[in-house]
């Protein structure tokens, strides 16, 4: 179909065989040496407190134990990405279980711990609020009483004195109108819980502050220069500026946006500044990753849908009321996202949207792959099977009928890309044979069908960038500097396949590593999906960049014109002298030789940058009309067959399938990857994992034995990832991102799958075995009685 | 203190330890074999599989002084003379992502071929039930075990 | 994660060892097999003992011995050593079925048989199948050698009647004299390796006698004995069945706690009871094991 070499081609991971070899070094795995000292947290028992003292006396004289800290020692350190709400040290008051209040740092890490469970606190206890819509009441607990003296982005809109951090609102058309028009107006409410990301790399950060003042952080992170920048802002207090501030990222043991921004590393980085000279390492038990970084928000969604008889829909209402926790610097971004585009894939000309950030007293909510699209897909899908079944329409027909195409207008106003969304629903409907019924292999079980559409646009600030320097080696291998992180999707080896594709050098002739701030340039974060698009534009143009120097020395040593230069297979040609042949290695760091033994050129280094200049998140805040505040959308569709025990509730995943709009799949066989791992990631949230808090805010599974991750045995018996390539126009080579995306529409297609088998619509997740068989039996009890 | 002297990939290594350190933790912090992962710390996920006399074991969860004369092989013992056909097998499949539960999960499946070399599906993730990675969904895992498993029918 | 709290370590090689030690220690001592339990309580700080006592190399530790009438499970016989047995799995295969649930083959090659009788929880996977073998514990002490019945072993969650100063030495588990066929139902979240939600043994045997015991569905491990004697000499038609799944709610004590909610255990109680009895009943007939018994 094309005539590219390395783009599209399954090219084997760069770095695989430090992976399998054991040779990866994760950020534990780093030595610092018989100096190094171990900080162990003393976390708050309480959800909401105020803390009257701190006694750190006894702890402070235990053995091994070289200092304690409390929030008087960080006092005026908070940070936050978008909006500075969070704190390095609880100071004077505590907003969920787990909080960090003070710190030990020790000698040995039983020492640490050992003492911070000697440090006394005394707390007065405050009245929590738990659930977002009694946070909601205006005589309730407040959060933050000082929430309006923080800093925030421009697009938020927190209001001061209440437990709203930010409301993003969206008006298009008239929803009167819209619901007037309709024939039929469906409703419905949906919750979702709480998840945890489960890296199996927990959080870690090892901090030094040298002694000439230079602070060198190594952390798990998605995030290095965002780290370096909020690490910067945060101690400004103590003198310190960017320029001092270093991050180093080895590889990370998976991300899923939990390794994101700015948790915990900054206590490592904070405390160093303390202790100058001493390497400060802090790990998160699995019990922290639980509570003490980020987990996903949770939701209640009220939605309202009008549609006609022939099938459109004419109105939406979507109200959104986030549990985002303690602290929102950056779940409230999700909020935001969500609040921009819960109309989902669909063309509706009147459409009411208003997503609320709410702060309670649990831990901080934050980004999640998909960064709320999970949560609000769930409850729109069910919904659009809901209408189509309400007006007698096949399902998937009614989706089509109302897919987005390009150039729609989105609700915000902006318009829609090119997209791939109606291919995406025809060959995932072929594919799992939709219409055919399947015959159960047991007396007890049903067999169901369930369809759902999906799309996410990348979330970041309108201004978010990515660089990219390329330099030739001697032997014309190439080594590619980006802050992009490899947390498992494989950049590494796109980057390395973009660049290939401009110079003819294969990927395994280039190196691509792990950032350090200080030697790779910037990049904002590795998070949205946004990677393959964005750094993958600043690596082709950096390898167009050193391209173009190759044949601006070849013109000026060999006074051959530019224009008739190519590169092929590592080489320099030209099209008007088919015997010219110049080998890369022989001059990408020497430089040409001409006739009188001078030489031209010299190394060459390849820079490229972007930044997408036509993006805003400037518009009307009671509307949100007149941004542009997403660069593009990647839209797909899933399917699955779901057999289900109807007196068990037990269910078993026959078949799933999935079609993304990769744009261009650089390499196919790690987008399909994305796709296996990212349903399996999603299906398991609507399964059986939940984050369960009991009556004070503590959270009840801070464990694998009682937050179940799917193990090899619980997963669909086929997969089948399909891919779907219509262009982005500005993506490399057309490229868009689809590292959430597979996950986003697991909930929905399994809730639709139970009622298509059942009969049964659920409507908050988890939709366990439990939930299932109970909701059964309550129906055949009504049943009983109306009979 | 109690100095115990086991065989870490074949060699004999004396170490004094205290009786409540974790073997985990002397293999990776005080003899420097970081392959074992510490993931969740009690058993629950597997990132710490070693090879105990030979069989998998969590290394989170024995105590150093237990191992004295006993032999304990990780995944560096295990491809000390290069990548064996199983970790060539993970790259082939693209088993791992982020690569972390990678060195548990290769062990694991090291001990299920020497023990069972032509598994079937079934024994295969049961083997593997233990081992969690959040990455992959596993079938790439299984397949890599799988190809292996058929190589030798070959 | 390290333990923070400091212990002495033993690892005798004889029974009279261990028995002098926890004559010392008392209640003070941790008796340590696999580990797989004691060692996460250390890190834990649920148990904080003067002394830890490994009982692994103990002579003769790790003997599984069968003979016409009994299978003899020393205390140190892992799980794995239990599932490689081909005289267990042919002999006792309620025993080997159930062991093959508890956790995942890294923890099966440590824990141990008896360590899990120990512990005692409410959940436990190898407690039913015991039960309905009406097993007997052996203990020693430096007063002598005792034999608990399995019916009296379990005194309250995480309780035994295992006293302070005594070390189980192996679990004996008696074949029955009629031809019979069990199995293990188990209620998880998922098919991978979890605590059991529920858990029920059933034993078919061939004078239509039958033996029910459930696990997580009370606070200890117990027979159904109501329900034996209602089904005691019956087939097992529609009304037997319906009549022993009406029996369950008088036969358990479930709570709702994290992995279930009391309703569920019980409307599932009944649910595992009728197909664990139909599926007992067929492999008595010699058909070949069903997959899934619960669906999913």
């Amino acid at each position: 179909m094309s005539d590219y070499r390395f783009i599209g081609a399954p090219v084997e991971r760069l770095e695989g065989r430090e992976k399998v070899s054991g040779a990866a070094q994760f950020v534990d795995d780093v030595e610092f040496g018989p100096n190094v000292h171990y900080a162990w947290v003393v976390e708050s028992p309480h959800a909401h407190a105020l803390i009257r003292g701190i006694d750190t006396s006894h702890a402070q004289g235990m053995p091994g134990v070289v200092a304690v800290f409390t929030g008087k020692d960080f006092a005026g350190l908070h940070f936050g990405l978008y909006m500075k709400d969070r704190f390095v040290l609880a100071a004077d008051r505590v907003r969920f279980v787990g909080e960090q209040v003070a710190v030990v740092v020790a000698r040995s890490p039983a020492a640490a711990q050992a003492a911070a469970a000697a440090v006394w606190v005394d707390y007065e206890p405050l009245p929590a609020v738990f659930d977002q819509m009694e946070a909601l009441k205006d005589d309730g607990v407040r959060v933050h009483p000082e929430l309006g003296n923080y800093e925030h982005v421009p697009w938020f809109f927190p209001k001061a004195g209440t437990n709203i951090a930010h409301w993003r609102k969206i008006r298009r058309g008239d929803a009167a109108q819209g619901f007037a028009d309709a024939d039929v107006v469906v409703d419905g409410v949906f919750t979702v819980p709480r998840y945890a990301h489960c890296a199996i790399e927990p959080h870690g950060a090892v901090a030094l502050f040298d002694q000439s003042g230079r602070l060198t952080v190594w952390t798990a992170s998605q995030s290095p220069h965002t780290q370096r920048n909020l690490f910067a802002e945060t101690l400004a207090p103590l003198g310190l500026t960017h320029h001092d501030v270093r991050v180093i990222t080895p590889y990370v043991g998976g991300g899923f946006g939990g390794k994101a921004g700015v948790t915990m590393e900054i206590l490592a980085a904070t405390l160093a500044t303390k202790l100058r000279g001493k390497p400060v390492k802090l790990c998160w038990s699995r019990e922290q990753e639980f509570y003490n970084t980020y987990q996903r928000l949770g939701l209640r969604s009220e939605l309202r849908m009008g549609v006609k008889r022939d099938g459109a829909i004419t109105a939406l209402s979507h109200t959104l009321y986030w549990d985002a926790g303690a602290y929102v610097e950056y779940g409230a971004n999700v909020v935001n996202a969500v609040g921009l585009s819960a109309t989902g894939p669909y063309r509706i000309p009147h459409v009411v949207i208003d997503s609320l950030c709410i702060y309670t007293n649990l831990p901080p909510g934050g980004p999640y792959r998909g960064f709320g699209y999970s949560e609000f897909l769930f409850g729109l899908e069910s919904m659009v099977d809901k209408a189509s079944h309400a007006i007698g329409m096949d399902p998937v027909a009614f989706r089509r009928h109302n897919a987005i195409r390009e150039g729609d207008v989105l609700a915000y106003g902006a318009s829609m890309n090119p997209n791939g969304l109606l291919e995406a629903i025809d060959r995932v409907a072929e594919e799992i044979k939709w219409g055919e019924k399947e015959p159960p292999s047991s007396s007890t079980a049903l067999v169901g069908k369930g369809f759902s559409l999906l799309w996410k646009a990348p979330a970041m600030p309108p201004n978010a960038s990515s660089t990219a320097f390329l330099k030739f080696n001697e032997d014309g291998s190439i080594n590619i500097l980006i802050s992009a992180m490899e947390i498992g999707q494989g950049v590494l080896t796109a980057m390395a396949q973009i660049a290939a594709e401009v110079l003819t050098v294969p990927p395994h002739k280039i190196r691509v590593e792990t950032p350090d701030t200080d030697r790779n340039p910037y990049e904002w974060q590795t998070v949205a999906s946004h990677i393959t698009w964005s750094t993958g534009n600043a690596v082709r143009r950096a390898a167009l960049d050193a391209r173009e120097q190759i044949f601006a020395v070849a013109e000026r040593a060999l006074h051959i014109p530019q224009e008739s230069l190519y590169l092929e297979d590592e080489t320099l040609k030209c099209r008007t002298r088919p015997d010219f042949c110049l080998a890369l290695r022989s001059f990408v760091i020497s430089g040409i030789q001409t006739e009188d033994g001078t030489y031209r050129g010299g190394p060459i280094v390849g820079r490229g940058m972007f930044m997408p200049e036509y993006a805003s998140a400037v518009s009307d805040p009671e509307t949100g009309q007149g941004g542009h505040p997403n660069v593009h959308y990647t839209v797909g569709a899933a399917a699955l067959t779901l057999e289900v025990d109807r007196q068990t509730g037990k269910m078993r995943v026959r078949k799933v399938v999935e079609a993304l709009d990769a744009g261009k799949a650089i390499n196919p066989r790690m987008v399909k990857a994305q796709i296996e791992g990212g349903l399996v990631q999603g299906l398991a949230t609507v399964l059986y994992e939940d984050m369960r808090f009991d009556e004070h805010g503590r959270l009840a599974n801070p464990n694998f034995t009682d937050y179940k991750i799917p193990t090899a045995m619980d997963i669909p018996d086929e997969i089948v990832p399909i891919i779907v390539e219509v262009p982005q126009p500005d993506g490399p080579f057309g490229a868009r991102g689809i590292g959430e995306h597979p996950m986003l529409p697991a909930a929905p297609m399994v809730a639709n799958a139970l009622e298509d088998a059942l009969g049964v619509r659920l409507t908050s997740m988890p939709l366990t075995a439990e939930k299932v068989a109970l909701a059964v039996m309550e129906k055949e009890a009504r049943h009983g009685q109306t009979a | 203190m109690t100095t115990i002297t086991f065989m870490l990939n074949g060699e004999r290594r004396s170490i004094a330890v205290e009786p409540w350190e974790i073997l985990l933790d002397v293999v990776r912090d005080r003899l420097g074999i970081k392959s074992p992962k510490a993931g969740c710390n009690r058993g629950d996920c597997g990132t710490c599989t070693v090879l105990l006399d030979g069989r998998s074991v969590r290394s989170c969860l024995i105590l150093a002084v237990e191992v004295d004369g006993h032999e304990i092989t990780t995944l560096e013992g295990i491809a000390a003379d290069g990548l064996t056909a199983l970790q060539e097998a993970f790259l082939a499949n693209d088993s791992f992502q982020c690569g972390f539960c990678a060195p548990g999960m290769i062990v694991t499946a090291t001990e299920l071929l020497r023990d069972t070399p032509h598994p079937t599906e079934g024994q295969i993730k049961e083997a593997l039930a233990g081992n969690l990675c959040r990455c992959t969904g596993y079938r790439p895992i299984i397949e890599a075990v799988q190809s292996l498993g058929r190589r030798c029918h070959e | 994660m390290a333990i923070v709290h400091q212990f002495s370590y033993a690892r005798p090689s004889t029974v009279v060892e261990v028995l002098s030690l926890l004559a010392l220690h008392g209640e003070r001592a941790t008796i340590m097999a696999g580990g797989t339990d004691v060692v996460v309580h250390l890190k834990e700080g649920r148990l904080v003992p003067e002394c830890v006592i490994d009982v692994k190399d103990l002579a003769g530790f790790r003997r599984i011995a069968v003979s016409d009438d009994r299978l003899e499970i020393a205390a140190g016989v892992t799980f794995s050593d239990i599932l490689c047995s081909p005289e267990v799995r042919d002999g006792f295969p309620l025993i080997a079925e159930s062991a093959a649930t508890v956790a995942s083959t890294g923890i099966r090659n440590r824990a141990t048989l008896a360590g899990n009788l120990c512990s005692a929880v409410p959940s436990l996977d190898c407690g039913p199948a015991v039960l309905v073998h009406d097993a007997h514990v052996h203990l020693a002490s430096a007063r002598g050698e005792r034999n608990v019945s399995i019916h009296q072993w379990f005194t309250g969650p995480k309780q035994t009647a295992r006293r302070p100063d005594e070390l189980v030495v192996s679990v004996t588990v008696p074949r029955p004299q009629r031809r019979h066929a069990g199995c293990y139902v188990k209620l998880g979240r998922y098919r991978g390796e979890d605590l059991a939600q529920a858990g029920v043994a059933v034993m078919a045997l061939e004078d239509k006698t039958y033996r029910v015991a459930f696990c997580a569905l009370g606070p200890i491990p117990a027979r159904a004995h109501t329900i034996e004697e209602l089904l005691a000499g019956r087939e097992l038609d529609e009304e037997t069945l319906t009549r022993a799944k009406a029996a369950v709610d008088g036969e358990i004590a479930p709570i709702s706690d994290i992995r279930a909610s009391q309703a569920y255990r019980r409307h599932m109680a009944a649910l595992m009871l009728e197909r664990g009895l139909l599926e007992a009943a067929r492999r008595l007939r010699g058909e070949p094991p069903a997959m899934a018994l619960l669906g999913g």
